[in-house]
C-alpha cells in the first residue's frame, strides 16, 4: 500500500453523477490522494451501490477516507430522537468504513423539522458550550476516531466573527478535536464584515486545523443597502482567485494539517466546461499543497485522538435555548418585512440576552431571512 | 493514490446508470 502524503489533496465526492463525472479523470490519473464523503446524505438509502462502495472502501482501506456530516444540528437546544438516530446510524456506518476522521458543522438548524431549514449561529454562551462539548463527545463515542468542526460562513455581527475561532477551540477541547478551516467561509466573513485577513486569522487556533476546505460561492445584492453585495457560500461556482490566495497564505501556518479538500456541488458541474474548470481548480490546489510537504515531520504532531470515556449522563439540553431558537426560526421564516423582523426580534425572548440581537448587522439579518426562507421551501 | 483498475471500471459502469 502506498504511504499517504503528509498533506493529502482531496475532493468531496458523493453519490452524485455530476460530481463523479467531474472527479473521474482525476481518479483515473491517480491524483486524488483522499476522499471526503458526506455520509449522512445517504442515511436514507437502503443500500449504497456496489460500485460506489468499492470506491469508498479503496480509500478507507488506505486510511484516506474522511466523513463529513451535514444534518446533526450540533447546537440545537433540545436533544431529539432524530439526533439519537443519527448517532446510531453513524456508529453503523463507521463500523463498515474505516474513517480517518469525522466532521460536522457549527450551528443549529432552523425549521421545525429535523433535516430541514438552514444552519445558523448561536450565542457563545455557557449553555451552548456545554451542549456542544457533550455532543462532540457523543459523536466520538459513535465513530471511535478523531472528530472535527467546521467554521461557519454566516455571522450576525463583527464581534461574533472575531470570537468564532476561540469558541471553536473551547468546544473542541474535551474531545481533543480539530478544526476544518473552510477558507471560502472565512472569505465570506472577510468580505461581509470588512476584516483584514491577518487580523482574523490571528484569532484562530491554527494548531487545531487538520483539514482545509476550498470552494466557490456567489454574490447577492442587499435590498437594504443597495451598494452592498453579500458573499454567500453556495458551493455552486469555481474557486475564486481570492480563496486560492487565502490557501497560499494559510497553508504554512497549520502545523497539524493533513487534508486539503476541494468542494463543489453537483448542480454546478453539469457542463463539460464546469467539469474542466473543477479539474483545473484541483490542479491549482495540488500545486499549492505539494511544496508545503517538504520539511514537515512524517505525521502531524497531534493525531487528535478522542478520549473515549464511557458516557453515562443523559444528553445535554437547554430548554431556554431551544425556545429562543424556535422563536428566532419563526421570526425569520414568517415575518412580512425587514421592519417586522426587527420589531419582533426586539420584543422576543432573545432581546437583552447573550444573542445580542441589538448589535446584529442589518445586511446580515436580511441575509439570515433569505437563507431561512430558502431552506423552508 | 492509484486505484485498482477494477474499482475504476466499476465506477465507470456505475456512472453510466447513476
Amino acid at each position: 500500500m502506498e504511504t499517504a502524503p503528509r498533506i493529502c489533496s482531496a475532493v468531496a465526492c458523493n453519490l452524485d453523477a455530476d460530481i463523479l463525472a467531474a472527479v473521474y479523470p482525476l481518479l483515473e490519473e491517480g491524483r486524488v490522494e483522499a476522499l471526503e464523503w458526506a455520509f449522512d446524505a445517504l442515511y436514507w438509502a437502503e443500500q449504497v451501490p456496489e460500485w460506489f462502495e468499492a470506491l469508498l472502501q479503496a480509500y478507507a482501506q488506505a486510511g484516506r477516507l474522511i466523513g463529513h456530516g451535514v444534518f446533526f444540528s450540533l447546537l440545537s437546544g433540545r436533544w431529539t430522537p432524530e439526533q439519537q438516530q443519527w448517532l446510531q446510524d453513524l456508529r453503523q456506518v463507521a463500523s463498515r468504513y474505516q474513517f480517518d476522521h469525522i466532521t460536522e458543522h457549527f450551528g443549529f438548524f432552523t425549521g421545525q423539522n429535523f433535516h430541514h431549514g438552514a444552519p445558523l449561529p448561536i450565542p457563545y454562551s455557557a449553555a451552548a458550550l456545554r451542549i456542544g462539548q457533550d455532543r462532540l463527545l457523543r459523536i466520538a463515542d459513535a465513530c471511535r476516531c478523531p472528530v472535527g468542526l467546521e467554521n461557519l460562513a454566516f455571522a450576525y455581527a463583527l464581534d461574533e466573527v472575531r470570537r468564532h475561532g476561540e469558541f471553536l477551540d473551547q468546544l473542541l477541547q474535551p474531545v481533543n478535536g480539530f478544526i476544518i478551516l473552510d477558507l471560502h467561509n472565512l472569505y465570506c466573513q472577510l468580505h461581509n464584515f470588512e476584516v483584514p485577513y491577518e487580523e482574523l486569522i490571528a484569532l484562530y487556533p491554527l494548531d487545531r486545523v487538520r483539514e482545509i476546505h476550498i470552494s466557490g460561492g456567489s454574490w447577492e445584492d442587499s435590498a437594504l443597502t443597495p451598494a452592498r453585495r453579500i458573499r454567500r457560500d453556495t458551493h455552486d461556482e469555481a474557486v475564486p482567485d481570492e480563496v486560492f490566495e487565502l490557501l497560499r497564505l494559510t497553508l504554512p501556518r497549520c502545523p497539524n494539517l493533513k487534508y486539503v479538500v476541494l468542494e463543489q456541488l453537483g448542480p454546478g458541474l453539469r457542463t463539460e466546461a464546469s467539469r474542466l474548470r473543477f479539474q483545473a481548480d484541483f490542479g491549482r490546489m495540488e500545486a499549492l499543497v505539494q511544496p508545503q510537504r517538504a520539511g514537515l515531520a512524517a505525521g502531524p504532531g497531534n493525531a487528535f485522538r478522542p478520549p473515549l470515556a464511557p458516557l453515562t449522563a443523559p444528553a445535554a439540553e437547554d430548554g431556554q435555548l431551544h425556545a429562543q431558537q424556535r422563536q428566532l426560526s419563526d421570526i425569520l421564516e414568517t415575518a412580512g418585512s425587514y421592519e417586522e423582523v426587527q420589531r419582533r426580534l426586539h420584543a422576543s425572548a432573545l432581546a437583552g440576552t447573550d444573542w445580542r440581537v441589538e448589535s446584529w448587522a442589518p445586511h446580515m439579518l436580511e441575509t439570515a431571512v433569505n437563507i431561512a426562507r430558502k431552506w423552508k421551501q | 493514490m492509484k486505484l485498482p483498475k477494477a474499482v475504476l471500471g466499476a465506477v465507470l459502469v456505475g456512472l453510466a446508470v447513476q
